[in-house]
This record gives structure tokens, C-alpha cells and sequence, in this order.
């Protein structure tokens, strides 16, 4: 089974916050028109070095999404790079219509860093587990909406939003995950990167997901199943040309995500499979559920997100092949 | 503050103006904010004929003043403003509202001169709070070592919008930034969209609660341009806090019949229309 742009075995566990923090740092250096705003959040790396350094380019609001949310929308109206910082389930579901109208409506460069987004904030419970996000961001005319799937995608995609000029929403989940791609991994913003080929069916992954989705083809493979892997980085604007392609050139699919299937990266797949390549298509991820509190293990079995479960999902969307 | 009363006239003139263009402009939509517009009108005029720096030839100088209308519904005394400034032609009024037209029912930013997108009440606070936190960001020091900023904020806040949580926690954190360079212009014109604010859900003291937060706070009467200006060069000269000034108004103020109605959202009749005109002559 050939893997491409993957390390040989898995590098060093590492949350995503963190990964961003360190290319953050090298970025606010570089480019002075970044300020970084925090909804009573810790500050990492960036925000330390920026507070010693140029206090005047960092400010808390304390807890108060909505404005932190908007104040950046004002900043960017000045010309200002903001990228704001809070718990994705209150920058979401506490200032939902403050992205949408402050800043995705006039198109401002904000970029909104989705903290301990997705379900896999694992000790916190339902309250704080955004089940929901891509679903409620993916209706949102002119926002781009990425999902890092590791250490090195989070650093890729946080020099890339910011070279992008208009809004950006970033998922970064909590949990620290491995290392998956070598450092000269080739990232482009929109384009989903085929981490494996394969001719028999297609996982697209997003997120944090793709460790488990990448323990799945290889299961497979051991069982004479070729699968090609898609890594869907951007969820919006979504590569339709690598899902149509997928869906004629493997005939099946199985969508996987840390979060509701209803609306989310297995709503945006099935819809672009349905209009364009009809073929038959499960979805892993969250099923019309709230979450709960648990470890990262007891989540993902009680939630069917295992690398079995994506396995599962594939042989049965291959047995529905004409 | 001595002002030449020729500046009165100058602005008494002009607030005219914006009134009777806003009346043009809800008679060509079939609809829009009257009361609120016109209880705004005399400060807007003051705002933008006097006070800001501003550049209709150079919407987007970076210097420029900023003036963001948080309750963005009260377009027509606004769009009226930029006009009469120079910033897009009058004809625009005609196609006010309607499908494809430039001045839509809330102010957007695709409008030359126009800073910000509302029309979802309590966020504009924020986002002048935004505004003026950028202009802070890199500016020179005076000799005490203080930040002058490129530019000033003005934000107009309604009392009715004020019942929005997002209005306090953008006044909680203006305060805390010690943000001196934003004037909030509250226009208290003491109603609402269904009635009376204080019946609604009362707002009251509205001036202690501002100046509780830590804000240097000031009430006049909105429709004095004495009081209006001296507000607003009074405000100049404080350092070291946001900006609140409490202007009593009148929903309406203009048309002596409309006021005290809680003309909110309205369509004019043709009798309504010609009596709007007549008092406006």
C-alpha cells in the first residue's frame, strides 16, 4: 500500500493549539499586521511572545464571544489581520450570527480559530463537545472553513489563512494527535490531498479523524480492499472535483468526521455525490446525538468512530456497488 | 464653547436636508425608519458636516473619522449624510430598498463611505470598539508617553438596542482597553419598535450604568447644536476613557404632527408625505 507525504512511523503526539502557537509565532514576526484577540483563553506561545513584545497587537475580552468576535470584524475593517481564539462551541453557538454578519457578510479577513472544536474534547461532556460546527459554518455564504488532520497540516494551514485575504474558520481539536505528515508534505488551500491510492471504494477524512481513517485502509488492505484515502482539509470551499472523480474512479464511499454527519462533511460529500456521481456512500461520525463526558477511546467506540467501525462502513458501502 | 451662529445655521440647514432626503428616499422604497432616522438627523449632521475628518473624494483614507450607526436600520439620515457630502449621487435615492439598489433597508459597507454592515442590533459597539483599537495599534506617542491614535470612532447606539448584551460587554471592554479614541452617541429617543423602552424592558439610569462601566459620560439634548458640539470637543480633551454621550431625542423630531407617535417602521401615505415635506421646508 502506497502512503504519500506520511511519516514512517507516526511522529510525536502534539495538540493542535500547540502546533498553531508555534507557527504563530513566526508569523506575527513577520507580518505586523496580525493581532491576536482571546475570549478569556490561554494565550500559548504566540500570544506570550506578542504580550512581552507588542502588547498594543493582543487583547482579552474576557468572556464574551460576541463581542470578540465583532471587535475583530472592526479591527479588520482598519486593516488589521485578527485571528480570534475561544472554545469553538461558544465562538459557534454564542456569536454564530456575529460571524455571519460582522464579519462573512462583508468578507472581512478574520480568521476565527475554533478551539477544542469538534466531539473529542473528550473529559468536558456534551455542554462543550460542538457536534454542530461544520454544519452551522458550511451555510455561511464567503467563509472558508479548514480542519487540520495533524501537527504539521495545523502549521500549514495557519501560514496559509493567513497569505488569504477574507474570512477563515479553523477547527483545531483538543486532544494531542500524531504527527502523520513529513514536513515537505505539499498543502493547498481547497485541494484534498490523496493520502492513499486505492481503486476499490474512498474514505474521505477530515480533521483529527485521519489517524483512525489511515488504520482503516490499512486493515483493509490486508484484506486484499485497495481504498483511496482523501484527506479534506477544506471543508468549504469543498474539492468537488476530487469527490466526483473519487465517486466515478472507486464507485463507493465512506465520509469521516469528528462531528454530526447531518449537515457535515458527510452532508457536503453526499450532496456533491448525489447531484454529480451517484454512488452508494456511508458516513462516520456523530449520529443526531449530543456528547458526554469519557476518554478518547470510550468516545469513539460509544460513537462509532473507530478505525473498525470506518472499516465496517466501507465493506458495506462496497457490497452496495452494482 | 462659543460656536459662530453661522454654524448653527449651517448645520440647522443641513439636518433639514437630511430629513427631507430621507422622506424622498422612504416614499421611493414604500417604506423605512422614519422615527428613528430623523431622531439622529441633528447629530449625524453634526457629525459629518462639522466634527469628523472625513474625505468624500478618498472614501477609504486611512485617517479618516469613523462613523458606525449601530442601529443600522436608520439608514435614510445616513445615506442622506453621504450624499449631500458628495460620496454617491442623490439619484441613488430612488432606488432605495429595492432589488439591486445600492443604499439597501440596512446600511452595508458596499456603500462609498459607509464603514460597517448592520441590521443585527448591539453588535455595532463591537465593531467601532474594533475600529478604534487598530487606530491605537503601532500609533505614535505624545510627550507623556500616551498613544495617539490615527483616527476617531463614533458609534451611534440606540436605547431600544441597548436591551442587546453584546452592547455591555463591548461598553465592559472599551472601558478595560481604556479606549479614548470611541464616542458612543446614544440616541435616547425613548421608544422602540412595539412602545416605550422603559416599558419594554427598562433601561433606566441609562447614563449611571454607562458611567458605572467606567466610561466618561455626558447627557444633552440631541437636537441642540450648541450642546452637541460643545459634547463633542468636550469629549477631545479627556484621556484615559471611552466616550459616552447620552443625547435626549425625539423619535420622529421634525415633523411636529409625527412626534411623540413612535413612527417606527412606516410606509408614508400621501397626506403623511405632504405633511413631512411641508414641515420641512
Amino acid at each position: 500500500m502506497k502512503r504519500n507525504y506520511v511519516m514512517e512511523p507516526p511522529g510525536e503526539m502534539k495538540a493542535m493549539y500547540q502546533a498553531y502557537n508555534e507557527a504563530m509565532v513566526e508569523l506575527v514576526k513577520k507580518n505586523e499586521n496580525i493581532v491576536l484577540l482571546y475570549g478569556d483563553f490561554p494565550r500559548g506561545a504566540a500570544g506570550e511572545f506578542l504580550q512581552k513584545e507588542q502588547p498594543d497587537r493582543i487583547y482579552d475580552v474576557g468572556i464574551a464571544e460576541a463581542n470578540l468576535i465583532t471587535t475583530a470584524a472592526g479591527m479588520a475593517g482598519a486593516g488589521k489581520i485578527p485571528f480570534t481564539h475561544c472554545h469553538s462551541i461558544f465562538a459557534v453557538g454564542r456569536a454564530y450570527n456575529q460571524i455571519r454578519q460582522n464579519v462573512a457578510f462583508d468578507k472581512f479577513n478574520v480568521k476565527i480559530v475554533l478551539c477544542n472544536s469538534g466531539m473529542l474534547w473528550t473529559f468536558m461532556g456534551g455542554s462543550h463537545q460542538i457536534i454542530e460546527e461544520i454544519a452551522a459554518l458550511r451555510a455561511i455564504p464567503n467563509l472558508v472553513l479548514v480542519s487540520p488532520a495533524d501537527p504539521v497540516e495545523t502549521k500549514k494551514i495557519t501560514r496559509a489563512v493567513t497569505e488569504y485575504v477574507g474570512p477563515v474558520a479553523i477547527r483545531l481539536a483538543n486532544p494531542p494527535v500524531p504527527t502523520i505528515f513529513k514536513e515537505e508534505y505539499p498543502f493547498q488551500l481547497g485541494k484534498a490531498v490523496t493520502v492513499v491510492d486505492g481503486k476499490d471504494a474512498t474514505i474521505i477524512s477530515t480533521g483529527m479523524m485521519l489517524a483512525d481513517s489511515l488504520a482503516a485502509t490499512e486493515a483493509l488492505a490486508k484484506e486484499g480492499i485497495n481504498v483511496r484515502l482523501l484527506n479534506m482539509h477544506t471543508i468549504k470551499p469543498i474539492d468537488e472535483e476530487a469527490v466526483i472523480k473519487a465517486a466515478r474512479e472507486t464507485g463507493a464511499m465512506v465520509t469521516v468526521e469528528d462531528s454530526s454527519i447531518i449537515g457535515g462533511l458527510g452532508g457536503a460529500v453526499a450532496e456533491i455525490v448525489v447531484e454529480n456521481q451517484p454512488v452508494p456512500l456511508k458516513r462516520i461520525g456523530i449520529k443526531d446525538k449530543f456528547g458526554q463526558s469519557g476518554t478518547i477511546e470510550e468516545l469513539k467506540v460509544a460513537y462509532e468512530l473507530t478505525a473498525k467501525d470506518i472499516a465496517k462502513a466501507v465493506k458495506e458501502a462496497i457490497k452496495r456497488k452494482k | 464653547m462659543v460656536y459662530d451662529e453661522k454654524l448653527f445655521k449651517k448645520l440647522e440647514e443641513k439636518a433639514k436636508i437630511l430629513r427631507r432626503d430621507a422622506v424622498e428616499m422612504i416614499r421611493a422604497g414604500e417604506s423605512g425608519w422614519m422615527g428613528g432616522s430623523f431622531s439622529q438627523a441633528d447629530i449625524i449632521a453634526a457629525l459629518m458636516f462639522h466634527h469628523m475628518k472625513h474625505d468624500p473624494k478618498n472614501p477609504q483614507w486611512e485617517e479618516r473619522d469613523r462613523l458606525i450607526v449601530s442601529k443600522a436600520h436608520c439608514c435614510e439620515t445616513v445615506y442622506a449624510a453621504l450624499a449631500e457630502a458628495g460620496y454617491f449621487s442623490k439619484k441613488e435615492y430612488q432606488s432605495y430598498g429595492q432589488f439591486g439598489a445600492l443604499l439597501q433597508a440596512h446600511t452595508e459597507r458596499n456603500a462609498p463611505g459607509f464603514e460597517y454592515s448592520g441590521g443585527s442590533l448591539g453588535e455595532g459597539l463591537s465593531f467601532a470598539l474594533g475600529e478604534a483599537l487598530a487606530a491605537r495599534i503601532g500609533a505614535s506617542k505624545d510627550k507623556s508617553g500616551r498613544s495617539m491614535p490615527r483616527f476617531r470612532v463614533f458609534c451611534i447606539v440606540g436605547d431600544g438596542e441597548s436591551n442587546e448584551g453584546q452592547v455591555w460587554e463591548a461598553v465592559m471592554a472599551a472601558a478595560h482597553y481604556k479606549v479614548d479614541n470611541l464616542v458612543a452617541i446614544v440616541d435616547h429617543n425613548k421608544f422602540q419598535s412595539s412602545g416605550a423602552v422603559e416599558e419594554r424592558i427598562n433601561i433606566m439610569p441609562l447614563a449611571e450604568k454607562w458611567q458605572a462601566f467606567g466610561w466618561d459620560t455626558m447627557e444633552i439634548d440631541g437636537h441642540d447644536f450648541n450642546q452637541i458640539l460643545s459634547a463633542l470637543e468636550k469629549v477631545d480633551k479627556v484621556k484615559g476613557k471611552p466616550h459616552a454621550i447620552i443625547a435626549h431625542t425625539t423619535k420622529c423630531k421634525g415633523v411636529p404632527s409625527f412626534e411623540h407617535k413612535n413612527i417606527h417602521f412606516c410606509k408614508l401615505s400621501d397626506e403623511m408625505y405632504a405633511e413631512a415635506i411641508k414641515a420641512l421646508k
